[in-house]
């Protein structure tokens, strides 16, 4: 289980969590939804101790990430972050391979051998496997990295704005693959993203951030709820139904027609606490 | 490394053909009869033949050394940043040693051991200039990492500030500690200083030796920060140990031939191209045969050539050209 507790972020003057404790559900995908600038990311970088907090503590399993090793944390939480360019030229195997790093360390047993080829398998990569990351599309990158991830072996996964760059089709197919790594793998899964009508279809657990603090967190069908989304986005929602699931239409246009503005004033009561 | 083995094996021999005609090739040359018959001048002419090749063998370890430190640290300072354009040349380690040694002879008395012992002089120097590299690099490769043309600039104000700074140290001290600076810091390829060559060799194995245990750490190093502490690594105290590495092997490189900026940019870049690998331990391997054949065989022809110019400034030619290509394609790229 992970749990955060009380994590505190500055930059300077800038405040960008406000003492944020939550706790991630296993076995379920969970998406962090926000605002620019609402500290989606960086919760997940202090989450992946990619970005050292000021204050407050990340449990794995009941155990602070600061007492445990390098090593230990990396064969236990995986973390995917928009792949900036990289200096090397890779195959899409040898980017699998790095996966298993922190298992061997050094040299390849026949053990990593085996999961490299079933995270190939599993993304369906093995016909492409020799082809190098910049002559593939961008569906095929990202499942080539979340190759890598698979091969880690790790029980959570954190993925940062994983569907950026993809086109529905790959966004969606994304998302089904994550879906599938928490049914047929039992894996836990945070990701952060923008799109809330693709979070409420594919994600379980919603925690919404705004201003570096949590306003609200509950299941998909709780989330999708036009009080919670106007506050936390500062827009208007309009919710409507589609076959038994709730999806949200952002359109100005549309949403007016609904009537008059009624969030506002939710919106500065919430800031007068 | 098995797919690569034929061209490793091929720039050994090239590397091996350059040493070889660095120690014979002045021999074909000389005027006077190199295998006289008569003892009388036999004697002293054996003698005289031993000397040179004694003087050449030093100045060829002095070369090779020296070559073989500046490949690998560049292999791992463009690791570090992330980029193939920047060498600890480029960002101004070697004016920074330079800096070290003519402060130590301002400050510290001309009987000082200090200053007197080659060795000890060459320690307190190298430790100055680790200081001065870990406090400066450290603060600015935690931030500016991304930024190759800020990184650039840097390098180009720490470079100039340095040489600036030594060069007016240089100026107010007294004329003694002036002579013994300029014989310090105006090292050349053509004016080595093989007096060090022996804290030179056993430090040159260590740090090869912690490189080498190193390189399965920055072959995913390579990868980028992220993913490189995704993947268990500690990043920040890797990054420091390296740059303490690369601070010796910079601080006896230099010592041993001066500043020879674009070496390493040429043999890294040189390396990979041939190689069209990410791995760390052949790229080392080659990049550092290609930095011995681009100064041993280029300090043979020139001296045959009678010293019509310097390798530093064939190199720095080359290289300079190379690196302005590197730097349109970089941004082709994007």
């Amino acid at each position: 289980m992970i749990e955060v507790k009380n994590i505190y972020q500055a930059y300077g003057e800038q405040e960008v969590l406000k003492n944020v404790s939550i706790t991630i559900p296993e076995e379920k995908i969970t998406a962090i939804i926000g605002a620019n600038g609402a500290g989606k990311s960086t919760l997940l970088g202090v989450i992946s101790r990619l970005i050292k907090q000021k204050s407050g503590d990340v449990f794995l399993d009941q155990k602070n990430i600061k007492d445990m090793h390098n090593n230990e944390i990396a064969k236990t939480l995986s973390i995917l972050k928009q792949a900036n360019t990289m200096m090397i030229r890779l195959t899409i195997e040898e980017l699998v391979t790095f996966g298993r790093f922190p298992h061997h360390r050094s040299r390849l047993k026949t053990e990593d051998v085996e999961k490299i080829n079933e995270a190939l398998h599993y993304m369906d990569l093995e016909d492409i496997k020799h082809k190098y990351l910049d002559e593939l599309s961008g569906g095929q990158r990202q499942r080539a990295f979340i190759a890598m991830i698979l091969a880690q072996d790790t029980k959570y996964i954190l993925l940062d704005e994983p569907l950026n760059n993809l086109d529905i089709k790959y966004a969606i197919e994304m998302m089904m693959i994550l879906k599938r790594l928490v049914t047929d793998l039992k894996k836990t899964i945070v990701l952060v993203m923008h799109d809330i009508n693709i979070a409420a279809a594919y994600a379980d657990y919603i925690i919404a951030l705004k201003d570096g603090q949590v306003i609200e967190e509950g299941s998909a069908e709780y989330m999708m709820d036009k009080n919670i989304l106007d506050i936390v986005f500062n827009h208007n929602f309009c919710i409507a139904g589609f076959r038994g699931k709730k999806i949200c239409l952002y359109h100005n246009d549309i949403a007016y027609e609904e009537g008059p503005n009624p969030p506002l004033k939710i919106i500065q009561d919430y800031f007068k606490e | 490394m098995v797919k690569h083995r034929r061209t490793l094996w091929i720039l050994s021999v090239i590397a091996i053909l350059s040493i070889v005609s660095y120690l014979s090739f002045w021999m074909l040359t000389t005027t006077y009869e190199l295998f006289p018959q008569d003892p009388a001048i036999r004697d002293p002419m054996r003698q005289a033949i031993m000397n040179i090749l004694q003087r050449r063998g030093y100045q060829v370890a002095a070369m090779m050394i020296a070559a073989v430190l500046i490949a690998t640290t560049t292999l791992a300072f463009q690791t570090l940043t992330n980029n193939r354009i920047l060498t600890p040349g480029l960002m101004g380690f070697d004016a920074i040693f330079v800096l070290s040694q003519t402060f130590i002879v301002f400050a510290l008395h001309e009987q000082s051991a200090l200053y007197q012992n080659p060795y000890l002089n060459f320690l307190f120097a190298a430790s100055l200039m680790i200081l001065i590299t870990l406090i400066v690099y450290r603060l600015v490769l935690r931030k500016n990492k991304n930024h190759i043309v800020f990184l650039l600039l840097f390098g180009i104000i720490i470079s100039t500030l340095s040489r600036n700074l030594a060069s007016f140290l240089q100026t107010v001290m007294d004329p003694n500690q002036f002579y013994s600076v300029i014989i310090r810091t105006e090292v050349t390829i053509t004016n080595m200083n093989t007096n060090i060559i022996l804290l030179a060799l056993p430090t040159l194995i260590v740090i090869i030796g912690l490189f080498v245990r190193e390189f399965k750490y920055l072959d995913v190093m390579a990868l980028g920060e992220t993913h490189a502490v995704g993947l268990g690594i500690n990043y920040q105290k890797k990054m420091n140990t390296y740059l303490i590495y690369i601070a010796i092997a910079m601080s006896i490189a230099t010592a041993l031939i001066g500043p020879i900026t674009f070496l390493g940019l040429l043999a890294v870049n040189a390396a990979r191209e041939m190689l069209k690998t990410f791995k760390h331990l052949p790229l080392m391997i080659a990049s550092s045969l290609i930095a011995i054949v681009a100064i041993v065989l280029g300090q043979t022809i020139i001296i045959e050539l009678g010293y019509q110019t310097t390798v530093t400034v064939l190199i720095s030619f080359v290289g300079g050209l190379y690196m302005i290509y590197l730097i349109i394609r970089e941004n082709h790229k994007k």
